[in-house]
């Protein structure tokens, strides 16, 4: 019988990435026993014959030691490419690999690591993003224990070489420990929390600057962990002793909520077969025809109740690693805004809910003009506006949600937060997302408690904006310290705190 | 590679093409073979795809297909694209193809060519979308 990598049901074609890597291999069998040919390759031979390796490891693990020596003695690119079609492979193929190739596939990332490999950091970041958030099945634990021991065992190799791969595991991690306190507990699942704490508790101690390169989310993910000894610990020290953390411009939570996240950690909790799916949805679907799409994505992703957990993954990764461009082409393509409001409704459970609509206002709360993007506050404010009249409760249940997390989140930095949200909402002016916010402040069918409540943020905003101008007419005459400016930015500005 | 709009109804296998599953019927049995009804498209038409044996179960909405020597005729007076015993009918990946639900190959009667009684044309629209898979929207 052939050798395979993948499980392909009847009816299904065979994939090209496994006909290809399978056709190097059998052309080159002879040449992979040894002893091996010495002579210099040339440029596609050696292509070839990294492609009829990677096949054999994964799927001769009998013969895998004998592959990886004839490898080793032929690598010419630092593993450049050998890596390059693994990753390819794990992008493109993890979910349907057979389990004994998903072993194989472990096996020979240690070993790229152990060799540092040209792009090993990538082969690392390609697999946590197939650990399925909200998925309890033994394999996707198994995938996750493997690779949290893996981060565990080479610790100092990673911190040394590639630091930032260690910031993305602590994302990763944080956001699985949330699903992983949720669930019953077995042995397996203890081992796991225990590695995972140890993990990210660790990086958090010993090596506070690399965390914070996260920026905001790092709290938001904080926040679903604070009923965990460990990080309870953590979170005191954050309010209290920020100080201890040994990062010299630490000294207030607040200058994390400065930071903006970077779009590519949004990505590193959607898997790439997810995320496909989801720029297809934004980019070729036409407001309208969504329907049948949202039924099969649901069936997939969202059948089972705890996946629902990464609802708030896709609200972020839309809010903030999507962009619109088609949307000026196309102008009848399905809008953000529109998916969320549709995600929003496949909430089961009020605290998912919750969590949603924080997601999807996150970035309100701390927006900076100078550093955060407008498009990534586009959609909250656009699916409260076109949710009148017909769907009045979204506008109604969001708004009301927008005002009491502005005044609850950190009630110690109430006035950072709702300065945030004010500067938020005249950004959104200002860029001509929505004309005027009369449609909100003028709607009869809002109640007029939440009607007033944003007339007064309003206020700060109108504020804040005219402290501005004079500010500015004063950097104009005397330039005075930077630091002393109304928004203070000078001495606390994200990129300083990192 | 045809797209559906252009397929015409002939005793020939002879259409090779692709498609997303939009919507499924019952299994049933016609003697000892399942079949089953369904609602396929392309970004150009829809058609009903008459899915035989095992494909009834191998095929769900939001698979895309790709049909090789297939064919497109009546069968009991309903006009159906299947894979027929000569035709191969294969998943070649999901979700990420755009499709129209009107016009519907199946729902256009066609009479033969006055000039040449051997090729269909299309004589009228019965139904611009499936009387059998209303559209969900």
């Amino acid at each position: 019988m052939a050798l395979k990598l993948i499980q392909r049901g009847i009816h299904e074609a065979e994939n090209p990435i496994e006909v290809s890597l399978r056709e190097a291999f059998e052309l080159r069998k002879p040449q992979l026993t040894p002893p091996f040919s010495l002579k210099v390759l040339t440029q596609e031979e050696y292509s070839k014959i990294n492609k009829a390796l990677i096949f054999g490891i994964l799927s001769q693990p009998h013969l895998a030691k004998v592959h990886i020596k004839h490898l080793h003695a032929i690598i010419t690119d630092g593993y450049g490419f050998f890596t390059c079609i693994l990753v390819n492979i794990v992008d493109e193929l993890y979910p349907k690999l057979l389990d004994s190739v998903k072993i194989q596939l472990i096996w020979v990332t240690k070993e790229m690591l152990n060799v540092l490999a040209i792009g090993f950091d990538k082969l690392l970041v390609a697999i946590l993003r197939q650990i399925v958030g909200g998925d309890f099945r033994e394999g996707n634990l198994w995938l996750c224990l493997e690779m949290v021991t893996l981060f565990l065992a080479n610790w100092d190799c990673l911190l040394e070489e590639e630091p930032l791969v260690l910031n993305k595991g602590l994302y990763v991690f944080l956001r699985l420990l949330t699903d992983h306190y949720r669930v019953p507990s077995n042995p397996m699942i203890d081992a796991l929390k225990r590695m995972e704490v140890e993990f990210c508790i660790r990086l958090l101690r010993e090596h506070f600057p690399l965390c914070l390169k996260i920026g905001r989310d790092l709290i938001r993910l904080l926040q679903d962990l604070v009923h965990i000894p460990e990080f309870k610990a953590i979170w005191k020290d954050l309010l209290l002793n920020p100080r201890q953390f040994r990062a010299d411009e630490f000294e207030d939570i607040s200058q994390i909520y400065r930071i903006r996240t970077p779009g590519l950690y949004f990505l590193l909790r959607i898997t790439p077969e997810m995320e496909t799916k989801l720029r297809f949805l934004l980019t070729h679907v036409k407001l309208g025809s969504q329907k049948r799409y949202q039924v099969w994505f649901a069936k997939k992703f969202l059948g089972v109740p705890e996946r629902e957990t990464i609802l708030t993954d896709i609200v972020r990764f839309i809010c903030c690693s999507v962009r619109p461009s088609s949307e000026i082409t196309e102008p009848d393509i399905l809008p953000r805004w529109a998916v969320i409001g549709w995600l929003l409704k496949s909430c089961r459970k009020s605290y998912i809910e919750a969590n949603v609509k924080l997601a999807l206002f996150y970035d309100w709360l701390f927006f900076d003009e100078t550093t955060d993007n407008v498009m990534n506050i586009e959609p909250a404010i656009l699916l409260m506006v076109n949710s009148i009249p017909k769907y009045i409760e979204v506008t109604h249940t969001l708004l009301e949600f927008l005002l009491i997390v502005v005044d609850n989140y950190d009630i110690e930095r109430k006035e950072i937060i709702s300065r945030g949200a004010s500067t938020a909402l005249s950004m959104i002016v200002e860029n001509g997302i929505i004309g005027s916010l009369d449609v909100l402040t003028r709607c009869d069918m809002i109640s007029p408690v939440l009607r007033e409540m944003l007339g007064k943020m309003l206020l700060v905003m109108q504020s804040s904006h005219s402290k501005k101008l004079r500010s500015a007419s004063v950097i104009h005459d005397i330039s005075p310290p930077i630091h002393l400016l109304p928004s203070s930015l000078g001495s606390q500005h994200p990129n300083r705190v990192s | 590679m045809q797209y559906l709009k252009d397929i015409v109804p002939a005793a020939l296998n002879n259409i090779n093409t692709k498609f997303i599953v939009l919507d499924k019927g019952r299994i049933t049995l016609e003697g000892q073979q399942k079949m089953c009804l369904a609602l396929v498209a392309d970004e150009t038409a829809a058609v009903h795809f008459q899915m035989w044996g095992d494909e009834c179960d191998a095929f769900e909405p939001g698979d895309i297909i790709r049909l090789e020597n297939g064919i497109f005729s009546y069968n009991r007076n309903n006009l159906l694209l299947r894979a027929g015993k000569r035709g191969k009918a294969e998943k070649v990946g999901e979700f990420t193809m755009a499709y129209v639900e009107t016009p519907n190959m199946s729902e256009i009667r066609w009479a033969p060519d006055p000039s040449n009684s051997k090729i269909y044309v299309p004589e009228a629209v019965i139904s611009p979308f499936s009387r059998v898979f209303p559209p969900v929207n």
